[in-house]
């Protein structure tokens, strides 16, 4: 969870308000393509290999600034202001910890069970610490946006909410949801303006019922794989005399087959999931309590480019990825739009920063949302 | 004023923080750079070097700040390189000239391959001998210490061999361990019931050995196989394999991770799982490893070395139906096996 999900920038529903008349809604648009993008990725790639890594912070500020920059509302792109230096300096900071961590974890485990809880205890403000970082490094229109989430809701939107989640087997999942995105949705500011989301739970659990579904479906295949291939080695037990390698491999690939058709399963569900919520949420988000935000992704669509770009890439050798990401940029930009009330122009000539939000003094934690 | 300078693009300017924006020219004018709007007046301006202009990615509008905190920006990236270049600052725009889509990609692409397999096949084993060659004995004393409670928690049983069973079993493990490059101090033996492992032997890191009743069992009155797989599993601990299987996993994935934003999260989660895979094929290396350890160690003690290979032999032969549960798993065949192992007993006879 990065500020991706929240900002009219970036990545991935089904339910607009009905068939509303297109003229008002301004949809944004992705003005880059895979060959140009191609450039720029197999040279982040190849610098960050030659200078062992280091280069990788530089390599996100200019795939950022691509993805950005080439993200368009009204005719004018969106902006990625960070700089290789705060992200390397973040970067080091966490790979530093880590080293103490594991070295204090091996000479004096008391000390790195206390570091490893003191992070636990840190990773709610961290994550605020990295939306806001996020927030802020990114502008439109010269206007920077803006997050004022603290840690208490980081806590119970990054850390609660999941294990809520999980410990329920997702039946709670669209709970933990509604509290990320409204945490997000509440805290993100442009220009003096707020943004405020509320999505309905109702609705939640309405785009939560074909990924639950498609997970149940799943587990009872690998459940039927399962137990045949249990069937099968307990049938070999009994004829331990004859040779029955061949068999042997039959009950392995079987299990392989399902322990991938369990992962994919897991991956569709979650895809599904995640585009119908996105749908929802961002259609229950306004920004300064008029202007309408909507998002009305197809949800099969979005999970079949998804999983084709994997499938491309990996065949591919890798070598398709950036014509893959610029399909999902496009894909999910033009089912992503705002619906302004009155003049636009008149709208933004009244938008101006405060200039508390930028300086030097915050930088990128990434490594701190892994996981999330 | 008199407009006596050069036009070097044309875009939009914004007042310092305000997201309304004047359509202008960006114009260098008696050494300065200005910013015009269309009446002709001047809006911001400054010296270039006082003026920070955004490097070049792809075709995203150029962005020239000025010392007032105002800003212009153009879409007409070229006009800007131009005039960059006019400025003996052309090495700045370097990064994006390596990125133009040009035949030479197709280098890079090579190089790309070739330097990530080369880190991979030698830069990674040769940080993971460091690695293991900094890490103090404590970390295997501790990680083991931990593996075998749990394992006794979870898995294992008491062991019910008889003494004088487990007497000789111990008696030659001794004979076999004081072969050894830790000697016999270096090694201790555990007997357990196997529990849902069944017929077993294991090595933790710090020499900490657990052989199975089950495997006693199968072996029958051959002691012999038996001290031949537990020479195997004495190669595990001398070659350190899994500390050198941890600290792989560990260094393969900080490279996933470094390239994690480039390759997306789904190719990252499937490299991540191939990467347990990449592991098993390197087990099957560490068991070849093993398995000349043992011979070499059987045979410096006195023993008939062929007794591991017996030992695969009787698996196959008792053991075919227990594939998931046996130590058969992760091994290669068992009869390519064989063949290394008497192999190895011929090379080592030449040699004496």
């Amino acid at each position: 969870m990065t500020m991706a999900e929240s900002l009219p920038a970036q990545n991935a529903g089904k339910r607009s308000f009905g068939r509303a008349a297109e003229g008002d809604i301004q949809r944004l648009s992705f003005t880059g393509n895979g060959s140009e993008y191609f450039g720029i990725w197999i040279v982040n790639i190849l610098l960050t290999i030659i200078t062992l890594g280091i280069y990788s912070a530089w390599a996100k500020v200019r795939r950022n600034r691509y993805f950005y920059g080439n993200t368009v509302l009204l005719g004018r792109g969106f902006e990625y202001h960070a700089n290789g230096e705060q992200i390397l300096i973040g970067r080091l900071i966490v790979f530093a910890y880590l080293v103490l961590y594991n070295i204090m974890l091996t000479f004096v485990p008391l000390v790195g069970i206390g570091l490893g809880l003191l992070m636990l205890f840190f990773v709610p403000w961290l994550v605020a610490r990295g939306l806001r970082f996020s927030a802020r490094v990114t502008s439109y229109r010269n206007v920077r946006f803006d997050f004022v989430g603290g840690a208490g809701g980081a806590f119970l939107a990054f850390i609660v909410g999941p294990v809520l989640a999980a410990l329920t087997l997702g039946i709670l999942a669209p709970l933990a949801s509604r509290w990320s995105y409204r945490y997000i949705g509440n805290n993100l500011r442009y220009g003096q303006k707020a943004f405020s989301t509320d999505p309905a739970l109702g609705r939640l659990y309405g785009t939560w019922v074909a990924p639950a579904a498609v997970l149940v479906l799943g587990m009872l295949i690998a459940g039927f794989l399962v137990f045949l291939g249990l069937e099968l080695i307990g049938s070999l037990q009994e004829e331990a005399e004859a040779s029955t390698v061949g068999l042997e491999g039959v009950a392995i690939l079987l299990t392989a087959f399902g322990s991938v058709l369990v992962y994919s399963m897991f991956g569709v569900a979650a895809l599904i999931y995640h585009a119908g919520v996105r749908n929802v949420a961002w259609c229950a988000t306004a920004f300064d309590g008029r202007h309408r935000l909507l998002s009305d992704l197809s949800r099969l669509r979005y999970t079949w480019i998804a999983v084709s770009n994997l499938i491309v890439t990996l065949v591919t050798l890798g070598l398709m990825r950036p014509w893959a990401a610029v399909r999902m940029a496009r894909y999910v930009n033009e089912h992503t739009g705002v619906r302004f009330e009155g003049d636009v122009g008149e709208l933004f000539s009244q938008i101006t920063q405060e200039g508390s939000a930028v300086g030097a003094e915050f930088m990128d934690m990434e490594g701190f949302d892994f996981g999330f | 004023m008199a407009f006596d300078g050069t036009t070097i693009a044309s875009g939009e300017w914004h007042a310092p923080g305000s997201s309304r924006s004047l359509p202008a020219s960006l114009v260098e004018q008696a050494g300065r750079l200005v910013v015009h709007g269309e009446s002709g007046g001047e809006l911001a301006g400054g010296i270039l070097h006082s003026i920070e202009i955004s490097p070049r990615v792809g075709r995203i509008p150029r962005r020239v700040t000025f010392p007032d905190g105002s800003l212009f920006e153009t879409e007409d990236n070229d006009a800007v390189d131009r005039f960059l270049a006019g400025k003996g600052r052309a090495r700045e725009g370097a990064v994006h000239r390596l990125e133009r889509f040009h035949p030479r990609l197709i280098a890079f692409v090579a190089a790309a391959i070739l330097l990530g397999a080369l880190i991979y096949r030698s830069a990674l084993p040769l940080l993971v001998e460091v690695a293991i060659a900094v890490t103090p004995p404590v970390v295997p004393n501790i990680m083991s210490a931990s593996a075998l409670e749990t394992m006794d928690r979870t898995l294992l049983d008491k062991s019910k061999l008889d003494e004088a069973r487990r007497n000789r079993i111990v008696e030659g493990f001794r004979r076999i361990a004081s072969q050894s490059a830790r000697g016999e101090a270096g090694y201790t033996l555990h007997f357990r019931g196997g529990g849902a492992l069944g017929p077993n032997a294991f090595a933790l890191p710090d020499g900490t050995l657990i052989l199975t009743d089950e495997l006693v069992e199968l072996a029958g009155e051959d002691t012999e196989m038996i001290l031949g797989v537990l020479a195997h599993e004495i190669g595990h601990v001398e070659h350190n394999h899994s500390l050198r299987q941890i600290y792989r996993a560990a260094g393969v994935t900080a490279l996933i991770m470094l390239v994690a934003g480039d390759i997306g999260s789904g190719v990252e989660e499937v490299l991540v799982q191939g990467g347990g895979l990449l592991a098993l094929s390197y087990s099957r290396s560490a068991e070849a490893e093993a398995d000349r350890h043992s011979v070499e160690l059987m045979m410096k003690a006195g023993f008939d070395p062929t007794a591991i290979a017996r030992f695969f032999e009787l698996l196959e032969t008792k053991l075919d139906d227990r594939g998931g549960a046996s130590i058969f798993s992760t091994h290669p065949s068992t009869p390519e096996r064989r063949k290394v192992i008497l192999d190895w007993i011929g090379a080592f006879d030449e040699r004496k």
